[in-house]
């Protein structure tokens, strides 16, 4: 290898370090700086995740990006007219190897991972969650608690304690989707579609549709509130009884 | 072509396309129907308090859609869509029900929610809800997404079997109506949504939500707190 071309390689490499080392910060930052506040199991999962996939990308994207501006650096045209045709590469098993590798290892990672955070979402791991008949209808959401009686626009849940919401719809398809707690699923006419999750931080989220229902889609929410075993008892037990 | 012409032409062809877009979205913002305002008329009687009256009728003939009813004469309506009330105070309520009914898609709307007392009157007898295969329409107010205002609102208003006594209003001829009254009060100034939860807009997938209810300026609106 030419001395010249070490050393616009070793621009190329710092310029794959910076990219990536900002890559990552932002991967780390972002997601915790805009992302909605985490207020379940599933969402820290989630953010975990997309930080860890964020992180992960960040060197594939860092070198994309300085591999553009190694060749825009070094081997632009500055001729005349049309340039001349590229000397062809056919073979460079080092480059082959590395780059094959490690976008098998990065994907393999990506995938079990993946794969193992979803089994983990889905599963239940409570003998005795607390049901909550969630139904959606043009343009509200309505919540109920099995056993209680109790109906509501909006929806209560006790903190640390495992929530199985049964997801319907009285119309059309509708999409349940809790954003704080990293939950949504569609709610379809006829079906009741089952979802996990386990709140584990006192406050106060929303509740949107996320599938396009119709004219009042847009205002299609309702806000929910995590509060303590104790406060959802007395509330559960203020609400006027639905017959 | 060099390449200042070239990156000229590019430039204006941004600036040309992106204020076609702008003029183009301010004239389908401006372009919503909504109608005139309806404020809500201080009470003479009572202190931070005030009279909404609104009606619901079986076609457009009335309300404010214009001359014959405007574009769909046949199509259900309130008599109003966009309602101005002041801020922190009572809002006394009254609607005036001159439609038919049938049942409501969700049993949740035949509860009075958020009224002051938790319960309305109709016809002068007071009641906390209301059979959910009687009902005629419902109005339903409650936040829009993001404002963090949390007030909700909502009625059923009873199924009209019509009377004997007729009643004219225009050139509509509507059954006496089933007056519902109600109160609740309004908090610091925010916009609101409201509209009707009682499939009465015509077939949407058969859920009765398309037409009417699927159009603006008939069975919904805003509620300006200002």
């Amino acid at each position: 290898m030419a001395t010249s071309e070490k050393k616009s390689l070793t621009g190329f490499f710092w310029a794959w370090g910076i990219i990536t080392a900002v890559g990552v910060v932002l991967s780390i930052w972002l997601p915790q700086r805009y992302m909605p506040e985490a207020m379940s199991n599933d969402a820290h999962l989630t953010m975990t995740t997309m930080i860890l996939f964020s992180i992960c990308a960040a060197p594939v994207a860092a070198g994309v990006y300085a591999g553009a501006l190694h060749i825009l650096r070094n081997y632009r045209y500055r001729g005349e007219g049309v340039p001349p045709a590229a000397e062809q590469i056919r073979e460079h098993t080092k480059l082959l190897v590395t780059w094959l590798t490690a976008s098998a290892i990065l994907t393999v990672f990506v995938l079990v991972w993946g794969l193992g955070a979803l089994a983990s979402e889905n599963s239940n791991t409570s003998s005795n969650p607390l049901v909550v008949d969630v139904t959606g209808q043009q343009w509200i959401w309505s919540f109920s608690y099995p056993g209680s009686h109790v109906q509501s626009n909006e929806l209560y849940l006790p903190e640390n304690r495992e929530v199985e919401f049964r997801v319907t719809s009285e119309d059309v398809t509708h999409g349940f989707w809790v954003v704080n707690m990293g939950v949504q699923v569609d709610a379809n006419p006829g079906t009741i579609t089952t979802i996990h999750t386990t709140p584990d931080k006192l406050g106060v989220f929303e509740v949107r549709c996320e599938q396009f229902c119709g004219l009042n889609h847009a205002f299609m929410d309702a806000v929910g509130y995590v509060v303590t075993p104790q406060k959802f008892t007395s509330w559960l037990a203020a609400q006027p009884q639905q017959s | 072509m060099d390449r200042s012409k070239s990156l000229g032409v590019a430039l204006a062809s941004v600036l040309i396309g992106g204020g076609v877009l702008a003029v183009a979205g301010f004239a389908l913002a401006s372009s919503t129907p909504h109608q005139t305002a309806l404020h809500c008329v201080e009470s003479s009687t009572a202190a931070h308090t005030c009279n909404l009256q609104l009606s619901t009728f079986p076609d457009s003939l009335e309300g404010v859609h214009g001359k014959n009813g405007g574009p769909h004469p046949d199509w259900v309506t309130y008599s109003n869509d966009n309602i101005v009330v002041p801020a922190n105070t009572t809002i006394d309520v009254t609607i005036d029900q001159y439609d038919t009914g049938g049942s409501l898609n969700n049993p949740f709307f035949d509860r009075v929610y958020g009224t002051i007392g938790g319960n309305y009157t109709v016809n002068g007898k007071t009641y906390s809800h209301w059979n959910a295969n009687d009902v005629g329409h419902t109005f339903t107010l409650r936040g829009i997404p993001g404002n963090g205002k949390t007030l909700f609102v909502s009625v059923p208003l009873p199924y009209n079997h019509g009377s004997k006594f007729p009643v004219k209003i225009g050139v509509g001829v509507y059954p006496k109506p089933v007056v519902v009254q109600f109160s609740f009060k309004t908090g610091g100034k925010a916009v609101y949504e409201w509209n009707c939860e009682f499939p009465c807009g015509g077939s949407r997938e058969g859920q009765g939500f398309g037409e009417a209810m699927s159009s603006f300026g008939y069975m919904s609106g805003t509620m300006t707190v200002e």
